[in-house]
């Protein structure tokens, strides 16, 4: 059989005015992965920082030590990763407050 | 208690991962989420490219997950054969409903069956993160707090023929607790259509209820399938999963339902009106489509897990 892959939509068309974090993705089958952050829009003075984070729970959850992204212009970016556990997620900063975001977040696993 | 429709044919004894099912003369597919997703994706709202014109109740029913039922207090628990089952999971937020969607097409028109072993499980919670929540207080050491932060599971079809058009949804509900957080535990179905984006983009229907549901116009539009009153194995703690049986037999001929079975219950459905849409559909011909559904009422996320799915017909 081919190796499986599956690209999950983790945020869809979403507007953040303040940190956040996506939700727990269960990763465990996957043994690589690549955020891709495609923003649609960021206010003037915004910059996104978005650091990957793993879990063994669901639950409790520390920095996957990854360098985080900081992204402060429309357009795509990624990040990829191995060795990450049984769950992911991508926790957002929003560094130069006031302002917002609008993305979309693709989590793409690949066996 | 005895099935209704004892159709099932046995010359798949031998085959372990099929034998626990009682499929009908063809099967149309047999989903072991050991082996992937097989298919099984997000549902999202119609949009002609723009997100923005994605119905807000239909644009967050979040990607379904490959699990290992893996816990904070005892690690993996695995599927009930294998490591890895199907999930569907909702926010942390009430009324939030999470919504996966197989979609095939229909060769024949006739009897199609759903099988499938499901489990149902809030998140846990840990107490010294976000405090007690209703139900704890009185813990007795065996009901489990957490059944009553788990809301509803949906079966659903969406099934469409042309001549003459006709378009509805079967439906079945598990409402485990309703959103006032009391126990219910009883099978439902819908008495009015699941509302489209083309019924709100005509203005056929207003929507907007704080508690609007996906599957019927009104929340309030369930009443409970007769003998329906069933509770079920949902074990002392959260992180305890125990595997149901669920068979669902409709016939697409007649566009109604004919039975539906969890574990040692069948519930007949055969007189039981299945809501019709009034308004054409275009592109749907032969539609046969499969939807599985969590909804949960409070601030706690709900999951549902398929250890495997196998739908068979009888064409």
């Amino acid at each position: 059989m081919l190796k499986r892959s599956f690209t999950a939509v983790l945020e869809k068309n979403s507007t953040f005015c303040a940190d956040f974090a996506t939700e727990p993705y269960e990763v465990g089958w996957a043994t690589e992965a690549r955020w891709f952050v495609n923003v649609l829009e960021v206010g003037e003075s915004v910059t996104l920082r978005l650091t990957a984070q793993v879990s063994p729970d669901g639950l409790y959850w520390c920095d996957e030590g990854s360098p985080p992204m900081e992204i402060d212009r429309r357009g795509l970016a990624s990040m990829p990763l191995a060795n990450f556990g049984p769950w992911l997620r991508l926790k957002g900063q929003l560094l130069d407050q006031p302002g917002c975001v609008r993305v979309l977040i693709y989590l793409a696993l690949k066996e | 208690m005895s099935s209704l429709r004892p159709s099932p044919l046995r010359a798949y004894g031998s085959d372990p991962r099929l034998s626990k099912y009682n499929p009908l003369a063809r099967i149309l597919f047999y989903d072991d989420f050991d082996e992937g997703m097989n298919g099984w994706c997000e549902l999202v709202g119609n949009h002609a490219g723009d997100l923005r014109d994605i119905r807000k109740m239909a644009l967050d029913f979040r990607p379904p997950q490959l699990s290992t039922c893996s816990y904070f207090d005892i690690g993996t628990h695995g599927s009930m054969e294998g490591t890895y089952s199907l999930k569907v999971a909702t926010r942390n937020q009430p009324n939030h409903l999470a919504v996966a969607i197989k979609r095939v097409t229909s060769a024949a028109t006739g009897l199609v069956q759903f099988e499938t072993y499901f489990a149902f499980k809030a998140e846990q919670v840990v107490r010294d993160r976000i405090g007690r929540l209703p139900g704890q207080r009185n813990w007795d050491g065996n009901a489990a707090p957490s059944e009553l932060q788990f809301g509803e599971v949906t079966f659903s079809n969406d099934i469409c023929s042309t001549d003459p058009m006709s378009r509805c949804h079967g439906v079945v509900r598990y409402r485990n607790t309703d959103p006032g957080g009391n126990l219910v535990q009883h099978w439902m179905y819908p008495t009015t259509v699941e509302p489209t984006t083309k019924m709100e983009r005509m203005g056929l229907v207003k929507l907007g209820h704080p508690n609007q549901d996906f599957f019927s116009l009104a929340p309030e539009d369930w009443k409970p399938v007769p003998n329906g009153d069933q509770p079920l194995c949902f074990n002392e703690t959260a992180s305890k999963v125990n595997w149901h049986y669920v068979r669902w037999l409709f016939d697409t001929e007649t566009s109604r339902n004919v039975e539906f079975q969890c574990n040692d219950r069948v519930m007949d459905l055969s007189e039981i009106e299945v809501p019709k849409y009034d308004e054409p559909y275009h592109g749907l011909p032969n539609l046969l489509n499969f939807y599985l559904a969590v909804r949960t009422h409070t601030n706690v996320r709900n999951f549902l897990y398929l250890d495997s799915v196998l739908v068979s017909v009888d064409w």
